[in-house]
């Protein structure tokens, strides 16, 4: 019987391995996609900080009624930005207002009428920064702005301290990390470990199932369109061989493209670098170990077979291939959300996220990624993807005897 | 020797609470002999492709057997597909790769040895002069050369029952001749061959023995001279369209 199926899965490798089409779509594309989009979003990203920074923006600043002489140190501290400052009077707030909400200006700063008093005081008075938070330069200018007065908060409370003849030691209680040492004791390459944790087992799973879906659904309601499989039928090969066949070629296509997927987000994470800036050992190389690797095998594979045999199902159940895809969507998304969903599951994921099949399965691969996986997650995952997979493999192949499914028109 | 014994197929069509059973092939019996090329003949729709798919073994008869001499398809399945060669008339192979490799891949399904394989390769090939496109991708053949790789692929296993579902439908006539000669010359070397068509004028030129099949019964049985004395008329098409046509439009009165 094995046989039958390894002649089986030879012709259906030949097929999918020697066409240039799929052999782009199953290998070549997972390969460069993921290093392609974050090389893009990294080169994108350092474009647009430097832009930002390097942009002038306009301030406007409204200086408030009864304040003469005490709006100079804010005009000073705005001034020393890189911003264009521009004093508007009361009857032109509403104006300005509109022109940052379309993008004109950047930010509106309004000081309170008879802040002075208040100062003198030493009262806490509100001042009003109006900012566009969709437009980049608005918030940058905001922040800029913000942090500039908050400095100047400081200097005030400085002079106040020291104007009563007090030094201004006291306002110094400690600091928290301020020696030049690594306070980060993230193991070295955890922290894109993380990143590739949380990402990588959510491409894994779409690729698996893309790949399984190009290759699947042509491989069985493809060859009942075709009338191709009434051949195979009438030959002397049993059903089970033949569903076998078809189903290893389907999870070897679905692995292929995720090994590539695999390997393109490796290659990917040196953009992460770049993307989350200098930040120590955690964010430096990642690397696994073989038992990690070989962790990465034991889940992948079974994961592999139990996707290959969704797909198999449906496309033994589909009249042709066109159905086969309309019945797989709803599969398809649901799959996705499961990939989002474990990429939000959080270090300690909910206990029926964990006894879920494909679930549990995204969530040990997570942890292998990130170096804390448990054998005894691993075989839960795996054993239910072996048993899921059996029952559905029995499915199919109780349909590859049932005329009814088989010769549907 | 094929011999198809009071064969019914039933099928049930429709959703839960609408069900409605829809009898394709009734109480259908014939046979076949060797060295004899036997026509079935009907309209579409008339149970001829249910017939064919139950004598492959593709599908179980509700009732009634198939069997081909001490074989029957419900108890020896694997026996009568080693026996058989089935053509489908919707087959399309995929266009992916070359008759040779496909003819490899059955080959191997068949349980055959690779000089056995090579052997039937050649033989077939040079019979239905194949040999100018073997190894081109089956997308790039005509219809014609599609057709003769459907043929070689069904009898790789050198059948001794050829049972061919509409084999010159879509044909031009010169590969329609082709494929009816390679019939012609596989009945006279001994093999048992069963057809399919609506094409009345390749039937009569074809076959020895014929079958009407309407709405999955038989209406006539035997030799061309048989089925002609019977209904009093000079013409196969005249006593067809006077089982398909609405009563008398063909002007034949059949013998019932």
């Amino acid at each position: 019987m094995l046989s039958d199926s390894m002649i089986i899965l030879r012709k259906e490798l030949k097929r999918i391995f020697t066409d240039r089409r799929s052999l782009f779509f199953l290998v070549v594309l997972p390969l460069v996609m993921l290093p392609a989009m974050y090389s893009v979003m990294a080169k994108m990203g350092e474009v647009k900080d430097s832009d930002i920074a390097s942009f002038r923006s306009t301030i406007c600043l409204y200086e408030g009624e009864g304040n003469s002489g005490f709006t100079t140190p804010f005009i000073q501290t705005l001034s020393e930005l890189n911003t264009n400052l521009r004093l508007v009077e009361r009857d032109e707030l509403d104006a300005v207002k509109q022109s940052i909400t379309g993008r004109e200006q950047e930010l509106l700063i309004v000081l309170p009428d008879h802040f002075g008093e208040s100062l003198e005081a030493c009262e806490t008075f509100d001042i009003s920064a109006f900012y566009n938070s969709t437009a980049d330069y608005s918030v940058y200018a905001y922040e800029q702005s913000q942090q500039a007065l908050l400095t100047l908060t400081d200097e005030i409370v400085r002079e106040r301290i020291t104007g009563r003849g007090i030094c201004d030691d006291v306002l110094s209680v400690f600091t928290i990390n301020g020696s030049m040492q690594e306070y980060d004791l993230a193991p070295e390459g955890s922290v894109i470990g993380k990143v590739i944790g949380i990402l990588l087992p959510f491409f894994i799973l779409i690729y698996l199932f893309a790949n399984s879906m190009k290759v699947g659904l042509d491989s069985v309601a493809g060859e009942k369109e075709r009338g191709t499989l009434a051949i195979q039928l009438v030959n002397q090969v049993d059903r089970l061989s033949i569903v076998i066949g078809k189903m290893l070629s389907v999870m070897m296509a679905a692995v292929v493209g995720a090994a590539s997927s695999v390997i393109g987000l490796i290659i990917a994470s040196r953009y992460f670098i770049s993307m989350f800036g200098d930040a120590g050992p955690a964010m430096s190389g990642y690397s696994m170990s073989t038992l990690s690797i070989l962790q990465f095998a034991i889940v992948t594979i079974p994961l592999a077979v139990l996707v290959a045999s969704i797909v198999l199902i449906v496309s033994t159940y589909a009249r042709n291939a066109k159905e086969g895809q309309g019945m797989i969507m709803p599969i398809y998304f649901a799959v996705m959300i499961m990939g989002i969903a474990s990429m939000q599951a959080g270090d300690v994921a909910p206990v029926w996220m964990r006894s879920t099949p494909i679930f549990n399965s995204l969530i040990v691969l997570k942890s292998i990624f990130m170096h804390d996986a448990a054998w005894g997650s691993i075989m839960t995952a795996v054993l239910s993807s072996v048993v899921v997979s059996a029952v559905i493999i029995y499915l199919t192949l109780r349909m590859f005897s049932n005329e009814k499914i088989l010769f549907r028109i | 020797m094929l011999r198809v014994e009071d064969l019914t197929k039933v099928y049930e069509k429709g959703g839960r609470g609408r069900k409605e059973t829809v009898r394709a092939v009734d109480d259908v019996s014939f046979d076949c002999n060797p060295g004899e090329i036997f026509g079935l003949l009907g309209p579409n729709g008339a149970g001829k492709t249910t017939t064919l798919r139950c004598i492959s073994t593709l599908i179980k008869p509700t009732s009634g057997n198939v069997y081909i001499d001490r074989y029957n398809v419900l108890e020896h399945e694997k026996t009568i597909r080693s026996r058989i060669g089935f053509l489908t008339s919707d087959m399309k192979l995929d266009g992916f790769f070359t008759p040779g490799y496909m003819m490899d891949y059955f080959g191997s399904l068949n349980k055959m040895a690779k000089e056995e394989i090579g052997r039937m390769k050649d033989l077939l090939f040079n019979e239905l002069q194949m040999n100018d496109f073997v190894d081109k991708k089956i997308d790039k053949l005509s219809t014609g050369m599609k057709q003769k790789t459907a043929i070689a692929i069904s009898l790789i296993h050198d059948p001794e029952v050829i049972v061919f579902d509409e084999p010159t439908n879509g044909l031009d006539v010169i590969t329609s001749k082709s494929v009816t000669d390679f019939l012609r010359k596989q009945a006279g070397n001994g093999k048992t061959v069963l057809i399919s068509t609506h094409i009345m004028s390749i039937a009569e030129k074809l076959c020895s023995r014929f079958g009407i099949l309407v709405k999955g019964e038989i209406k006539e049985l035997g030799t061309l001279k048989q089925i002609l004395d019977r209904n009093s008329t000079d013409s196969l098409e005249d006593v067809f369209f006077g089982y398909v046509l609405p009563e008398g439009g063909s002007g034949v009165g059949h013998a019932q």
